[in-house]
């Protein structure tokens, strides 16, 4: 919103602030101003929409000039002088819900000439923003840009009938706009519509066909009131924001709507010489309900604060912003709120709390430190768990990625899963956000691939949330652990082994089990991570054809687990045991087994055979070539055997380790 | 006679050990000289006469003695010259590098949200973890933003298609605290945030926010400074000059925006804070009342503040990074240069 500062001057006579020093009392008192422009003789002062939210007040200069006023302990000189003159009213007004239009008021003008407006008319209004278009037009906007009341002018001999009725477009309903655009409506558009059909758009923009032209004689003037949501709903559904929406959407005051007129009258009279009244004032309204007075104390008005008060500042700052206040006991008030703040803005105490504590100005708070009791707060076990996880896989070489909730269709079927398994984005503003996420694996291929460019190797991992549809429930939030490491050069073996490594240093004694392969995964080197009992997860390299075949060289693999899982698993109580204070004794055994053997089944072999006096079983060394059948590996595996309670005797080793060559010389081809 | 030829024996051998070239000669000069079977073990003292076996015993005595501590002293001489050569021909190229690899970084959010966690668990805050698909209702109506509310457009959201939406601030966690824990109540809630918004440099569609809420019976305007500039303090590593003013949200009232004087020219004016002095960095307030009760806490017993923090914010100030898209990148470029 732009504020001209020789207006607001005009509104605070003998303001004595500068634009800049003005834009700074503003910021600190009312709402946030962005900048300052110099335009001709004026300074427009910028004020950020969404800081007037809650003001409808301050959608025009004359709220804001209060504001100015009270601030600056100024006088505010109210602009609307005239009174409307009593009388018949020309034409008739029908409201078919209060509801959607508290108030529609409307003045008739005759003998109009529809001409230029004077230089200074024009000047302010493109000043703020707005484009002089013609003097009828341009009363219109200047009593909104000065009261914050959207007007509208109807050309009377375009109407049909003498009544104009504010309802509910019926469907199928046209409405061509000033703008050249013909929308189509619905019932939940709040139409102003003659005998014949839809005028305007309620709040939002006036009809083409009545619209003021050269030669229009007669006029009807609008100005009304309409319930924020409708408005709101309307310009949302028909993506048209127009000056009279914005401003009605912040709940306009009822009340406002015959000032409008009687400020519309004397500035006709002004710009369109010769134009005439015709009878008084057609005014239709619901009950207009006056809205309940506030308690309000100066001792909780302190307590909330956090800072001293008089009785007589509180006073002073209420009736400064046009508050009735009533003190009933002292240091008690009873607060009555003026109608241009009591649409929505303000209800309750703490609304007025704000009134004080801005116009007291915060920086005369001293900060304080609460008294409050010294509690321990509720732990969060995952939190620590996955600070834990991110410690270690940094302290392994990996750096931490974050990526977008967001896949493609393209890129959850390049990782097998249907568009069904995702919840999907219905308003998506940039493509690549349709579906949210139901794995991290899409987003770490592509870190992959754009990090290969640079690099010779990397690691690299992410802890996100992966998203699982549940019909219209809110969906699974699963966080998961995923891990890349990527090797330009090399036989894939390294990448695989670092990743195995950074599974075992995050889940002790975890253990990886051969798996059929999916079809992103090397058909050879895919493995399901498990512990303790439980998959967890998969380790796996890379399918060549994935991503990386495309002009991209090297190989990565990929470590992806369920934090949850691993959280859950990981939860023991640990507790000391004491080691055995007799010697062990070990011994080494090689195996000779087909090649595609995996060893941990010549482990859990030689494991099992030892029994229960096996202490530790330990991987040494794999040999293939000469003098080995080419399909044939020797693996080697240190035994230490020992018992809690005793030395055991040669004769008892020997007897394991007979054993344990009886279970693998009987191996299975 | 015997002496004599005891002390011509122990020159010969004194010779022989200093002739040695290596331990194993000389190894071969002790069996041969002192050994069981060796030149000195000839002598039979025993089987002299009196009178000379006294002498005799004593220069084989004395032989022994200084043949043994010959032997010594070259065996250590020896063993040192073994060890001295061992040591020079293990000589190391301590120049080259060293193999493994090298500690990788967290995310520099990580880095920023981790230091403040820490600070408010230290202040006996709790932190809080919310779902980022959120329902309508926590996001929004619970926050005091009913449908058609005109705040509504502050935060573009994303719609999904199973009818709830990605949240857009992490306020929903207050609500999900309350309700949770009930007061009174010290609470953040970190956490990822979605607006649906182009991207430039400026601005993301996805971000970091740290929501942040105490709940007591005496909270007032003078705690909440207090704890922001206590927050703000030791994020920057010195004393944070703070304002308060007027800001608009609809969960708090009254509501502010909270400025931090310019860190970069310390209030004069400069580039960074538009000559203003003044950097505006979180919004803040006081718990409306609406947004208690909505939450099952009777206002008139309980009141509180809440703020809202920029995570992304706060770590682009920290590491001077002046392109929000970096974050997302996925480029270790960018990311390794966090590592401690």
């Amino acid at each position: 919103m732009k504020f001209s500062y020789n207006w607001i001057r005009e509104l605070v006579p003998g303001l004595n602030a500068e634009p800049l020093e003005l834009m700074r009392l503003i910021t600190m008192k009312t709402a946030e101003c962005e900048g300052l422009e110099q335009v001709g003789s004026d300074t427009v002062i910028e004020v950020d929409n969404k800081s007037l939210t809650h003001r409808p007040d301050l959608w025009g200069h004359y709220g804001m000039a209060r504001e100015v006023a009270a601030i600056t302990h100024g006088t505010l000189r109210d602009p609307v002088k005239a009174s409307l003159p009593a009388g018949k009213a020309p034409i008739e007004i029908n409201i078919e819900d209060f509801k959607l239009c508290p108030r529609y008021s409307a003045l008739v003008f005759e003998n109009v000439t529809v001409q230029a407006s004077p230089a200074w008319m024009a000047d302010r209004l493109e000043a703020v923003g707005l484009n002089a278009i013609n003097n009828i037009v341009d009363v219109t906007n200047y009593v909104m840009a000065e009261l914050a009341q959207p007007m509208h002018a109807f050309d009377q001999d375009k109407l049909h009938g003498p009544v104009i009725f504010v309802r509910s477009a019926r469907l199928g309903e046209q409405v061509a706009a000033l703008n050249d655009e013909s929308y189509n409506l619905s019932p939940s558009n709040l139409v102003i519509a003659d005998a014949e059909g839809p005028i305007a758009l309620a709040g939002v923009i006036g009809g083409l066909h009545s619209a003021i032209g050269p030669q229009t004689k007669r006029i009807v003037l609008e100005s009304a009131n309409f319930q924020a949501s409708s408005v709101r709903k309307t310009s949302v559904a028909l993506k048209l924001r127009t000056d009279a929406s914005m401003r009605f959407e912040k709940s306009q005051d009822p009340l406002n709507t015959v000032r409008g007129l009687a400020r519309a009258w004397e500035l006709l009279e002004q710009v369109s010489p010769g134009i005439r009244l015709v009878g008084g004032l057609a005014d239709s309204h619901g009950e207009l309900k006056k809205p309940a007075p506030i308690e309000l104390s100066v001792d909780w008005l302190q307590a909330k604060l956090g800072r001293e008060l008089e009785a007589r500042e509180v006073l002073s700052i209420l009736e400064s912003l046009e508050f009735g206040v009533e003190e009933s006991v002292p240091g008690h008030f009873l607060v009555t709120v003026p109608s241009w703040r009591a649409t929505k803005d303000i209800s309750i105490k703490d609304d007025l709390l704000e009134e004080i504590g801005r116009m007291v100005g915060y920086e005369s708070i001293t900060p304080r430190a609460p008294l409050i009791e010294a509690v321990v707060p509720p732990g969060d076990g995952s939190r620590n768990y996955l600070r834990h996880v991110r410690e270690m896989s940094t302290a392994q070489g990996f750096t931490e990625v974050y990526n977008y909730s967001f896949v493609t269709d393209e890129m959850a079927r390049a990782f097998r899963m249907t568009p069904e398994e995702h919840v999907g984005v219905t308003n998506p503003i940039a493509s690549g956000q349709t579906l949210l996420r139901a794995s991290l694996l899409p987003a770490i291929l592509r870190n992959i691939l754009d990090n290969s460019r640079y690099f010779q190797s990397f690691r690299l991992f992410e802890i996100g949330r992966e998203i699982h549809a549940r019909g219209q429930e809110l969906p699974q939030e699963i966080p998961h652990f995923g891990a890349a490491m990527y090797q330009r050069e090399g036989d894939g073996r390294e990448s695989l082994f670092e990743l195995k490594r950074l599974a075992e240093c995050l889940m002790e004694g975890c253990e990886t089990s051969l798996a059929e392969a999916r079809p992103f995964e090397h058909p050879e080197r895919a493995a399901v991570v498990a512990w303790r009992g439980e998959d967890v997860g998969r380790l796996f390299e890379l399918h060549p054809s994935v991503g990386i075949g495309g002009g991209v060289e090297g190989r990565a693999a990929i470590l992806d687990l369920d934090l949850i899982k691993m959280e859950s698993l990981g939860d023991r109580e640990r507790r000391y045991q004491p080691w055995s204070r007799f010697p062990v004794s070990a011994f080494d055994v090689s195996v000779v087994a087909g090649l595609r053997e995996p060893s941990i089944q010549i482990e859990r072999r030689l494991a099992t055979a030892a029994g229960s006096d096996l202490v530790q079983i330990q991987f040494l060394r794999e040999y293939t070539g000469a003098p080995l059948p080419p399909d044939c590996k020797s693996v080697t595996y240190r035994l230490t055997v020992g018992a809690a309670d005793r030395t055991l005797s040669s004769e008892e080793v020997g007897a394991v380790r007979e054993r344990v060559i009886g279970a693998v010389t009987k191996l299975p081809d | 006679m015997v002496e004599e030829q005891i002390q011509k024996l122990q020159a010969a051998a004194l010779a022989r050990i200093e002739d040695a070239t290596d331990k194993d000669a000389l190894e071969q000069v002790r069996i041969d000289v002192l050994g069981r079977k060796g030149s000195l073990a000839q002598f039979d003292v025993g089987k002299l006469p009196p009178e000379e076996r006294k002498i005799a015993g004593r220069a084989l005595n004395a032989a022994k003695q200084e043949l043994a501590a010959a032997f010594e002293t070259r065996q250590h001489a020896f063993a040192a010259g073994a060890l001295d050569a061992r040591l020079k021909d293990e000589w190391l190229d301590l120049t080259l590098p060293a193999p493994g690899p090298r500690p990788g970084s967290l995310h520099p959010v990580t880095i920023i949200q981790n230091e403040i966690e820490d600070l408010f668990t230290s202040l006996g805050f709790a932190v809080l973890d919310g779902p980022e698909v959120e329902t309508e209702y926590h996001n929004f109506d619970a926050l005091n933003i009913p449908p058609e509310h005109p705040a509504r457009d502050m935060q573009d959201t994303f719609w999904l298609s199973n009818g709830h939406l990605l949240r857009t601030h992490t306020s929903p966690v207050q609500v999900r605290g309350m309700e949770r824990l009930g007061p009174p109540l010290r609470m953040i809630a970190p956490g990822r945030v979605f607006r649906n918004e182009e991207v430039d440099a400026s601005h993301e569609h996805t971000f970091y926010q740290l929501e942040g809420m105490m709940i007591d019976r005496n909270v007032s305007v003078a705690n909440l400074i207090y704890f922001m500039k206590t927050l703000l303090s030791a994020i920057f590593h010195r004393e944070a000059v703070v304002r308060l003013r007027p800001g608009y949200f609809p969960f708090v009232e009254p509501g502010f925006e909270l400025d931090i004087r310019c860190l970069i020219c310390g209030g004069p004016g400069c580039p960074v804070c538009k000559q203003s002095g003044w950097v505006e960095l979180l919004p803040c307030g006081l718990v409306h009342p609406n947004v208690l009760r909505k939450s099952g806490i009777d206002p008139d017993e309980w009141g509180g503040f809440a703020f809202g923090l920029g995570l992304t914010r706060l770590a682009m100030m920290r590491y001077g990074i002046d392109d929000i898209r970096l974050f997302a990148s996925g480029d270790l470029r960018f990311l390794r240069q966090f590592s401690r």
